[in-house]
């Protein structure tokens, strides 16, 4: 007998089992999420459910206790850039390189050669709308542009794979938003699966195909909604009653189990 | 008219110079308390080539004394931010050393190394050891968690890291404490010629005064305020080398460091 495997799209995820405890306390678990190669998926819940911590998980940055995650159909054994780009909330920049070099730096340390990653970070800078700011500080930069950097330095090694962090969520609400038109500008040009785990449930309808919704203590996925409002997204939508109901539908699930306790 | 801070500063200098010559004339001070600035530069030159000689022994030992509690001080405070452990155990007995008077050990010095350069040199690293360790521990233990975080995520190696991570972050607090270190030095060698010593601009002083030279005790005064200017723009030749990407910093920041040593 023959089966027919199909090798998984290097820009699927497979969460698989996922648990994470710290002593006695249960951060996360029986995890199990699979994202499909090129989804756009934002992770919600309430503050401390973990969701940051299923992000490092993912990312390779911190082990689980239990179970396996698999990008591309290969486990995560530790960070791997070339597999999956990860964007921070803040103060990731290195303050003594431009942001040029900021970019540059993963390439730098892989050991590339000075055309390859001048030519790869203009580029991105580029696809991020900094051209022309190669050569500021990050100090020079607005909180918006220096979250363009970061975004641009987490494409510049062309992952398939980018997860984010809050990475808005230390911005004003009008740079939020345009950031977030950005973002998904960016990630319609380059079609990277992207994760994308953010506090605001506007922000998470407004750019996801689907929505994790998280609890907390332990932290456990309780509900998976998918987006269909049409794409692009127009910041007029967020008006819409499809848009609230989503919204309304995520919060009710996110503030019931905080009411029973 | 407007003046601008410089000019002020320019202004208030003569000034000092002007009060100086004119005081003692209009008051009737007698020049064995204070010299007028003519007579003290007048007495001055007449002994130009003592003073010169004394000057460049006070100069190197000031360097050597420098040099060393900056290898030292930057060497020991940087296990000691690295390590936990060694921080928590060993920093609250540095810190409270440090409000020790130094100078009351100044007399074992003099008993374990003699009264030439040796003593002084040691004596003046001991004192600016301590402030160059508290920065540099400092600056390595406050590293934000993000850059190295980070540093993890691009998979660099320790050598990486250090370069291009943990030695780039802490030149500003290793800066810091280089200037407040470099003036104790300089204070800690001055006073060892002025306690038991042959040569030496602290020599020097406290030789005339016994002589109640006063004119050439404070001839010899000018020659410390130079020798502490020339290592004030020293000290800023460096910090302008990483001013660019340093924002925060103000020139009147660094006065300020300067008068606390």
């Amino acid at each position: 007998m023959t089966i027919q495997i199909q090798p998984p799209l290097p820009g699927a995820i497979e969460v698989q089992n996922i648990g994470l405890k710290f002593g006695v306390l249960t951060a996360l678990e029986h995890i199990n999420l699979s994202v499909e190669s090129g989804r756009f998926i934002a992770i919600v819940g309430p503050s401390g459910c973990g969701k940051s911590s299923l992000l490092q998980i993912m990312g390779g940055l911190s082990r689980p206790s239990s179970g396996t995650i698999l990008c591309g159909g290969v486990p995560m054994n530790g960070p791997d850039p070339n597999r999956t780009g990860i964007v921070f909330q803040d103060s990731s920049l290195y303050p003594w390189l431009t942001a040029q070099k900021n970019v540059e730096f993963p390439l730098t340390v892989k050991g590339c050669s000075r055309r390859e990653r001048e030519e790869a970070a203009k580029e991105a800078l580029a696809l991020v709308g900094l051209a022309g700011f190669e050569n500021k500080y990050p100090h020079q930069l607005s909180g918006g542009m220096k979250q363009r950097v970061s975004i641009a330095r987490g494409l510049v090694q062309d992952p398939p794979i980018l997860m984010m962090d809050e990475p808005f969520a230390a911005l004003d609400e009008q740079t939020r938003i345009v950031m977030g038109d950005e973002l998904l500008r960016v990630w319609a040009r380059t079609k990277k699966t992207l994760v994308f785990v953010t506090h605001s449930l506007t922000e998470a309808v407004y750019l996801a195909d689907e929505v994790i919704v998280m609890s907390g203590r332990p932290g456990k996925i309780i509900d998976r909604i998918q987006v269909d409002l049409p794409r692009p997204r127009r910041a007029d939508m967020m008006s819409s009653p499809a848009f609230n109901d989503l919204r309304i539908r995520i919060w009710e699930q996110i503030e019931t189990p905080r009411s029973e306790q | 008219m407007k003046i601008s801070p410089r000019r002020m500063r320019w202004l208030l200098i003569i000034g000092f110079l002007a009060v100086w010559e004119l005081a003692p004339r209009i008051t009737g001070v007698p020049p064995v308390l204070i010299p007028t600035l003519s007579l003290t530069l007048i007495s001055g030159f007449e002994q130009m080539d003592v003073f010169v000689e004394n000057f460049f022994v006070t100069v190197r030992e000031v360097f050597a004394a420098i040099l060393i509690s900056c290898l030292l001080g930057v060497s020991i405070g940087a296990i000691l931010g690295g390590n936990r452990f060694l921080s928590r155990a060993m920093l609250p007995l540095a810190s409270s050393l440090y409000a020790v008077p130094l100078v009351i050990l100044y007399p074992l010095f003099t008993v374990w190394l003699g009264i030439g350069a040796p003593s002084k040199i040691a004596f003046g690293a001991f004192f600016g050891v301590f402030p160059t360790m508290l920065a540099t521990a400092s600056g390595v233990a406050t590293i934000p968690r993000q850059f190295r975080v980070l540093a993890y995520s691009y998979r660099l190696n320790l050598f990486q890291e250090t370069v291009r991570v943990l030695i780039p972050a802490t030149i500003p607090t290793v800066l810091n404490g280089l200037r407040l270190g470099g003036a104790l030095a300089i204070v800690g060698v001055i006073v060892s010629e002025m306690l038991a010593s042959t040569s030496g601009i602290g020599y020097l002083i406290s030789y005339y005064r016994t002589l109640l030279e006063t004119p050439l005790v404070f001839f010899a005064i000018v020659f410390v305020i130079v020798l502490v200017t020339a290592f004030d723009m020293a000290m800023r030749k460096l910090e302008n080398l990483v001013k660019h990407w340093m924002p925060e910093k103000s020139d009147g920041s660094e006065t300020l460091s300067l008068s606390a040593g």
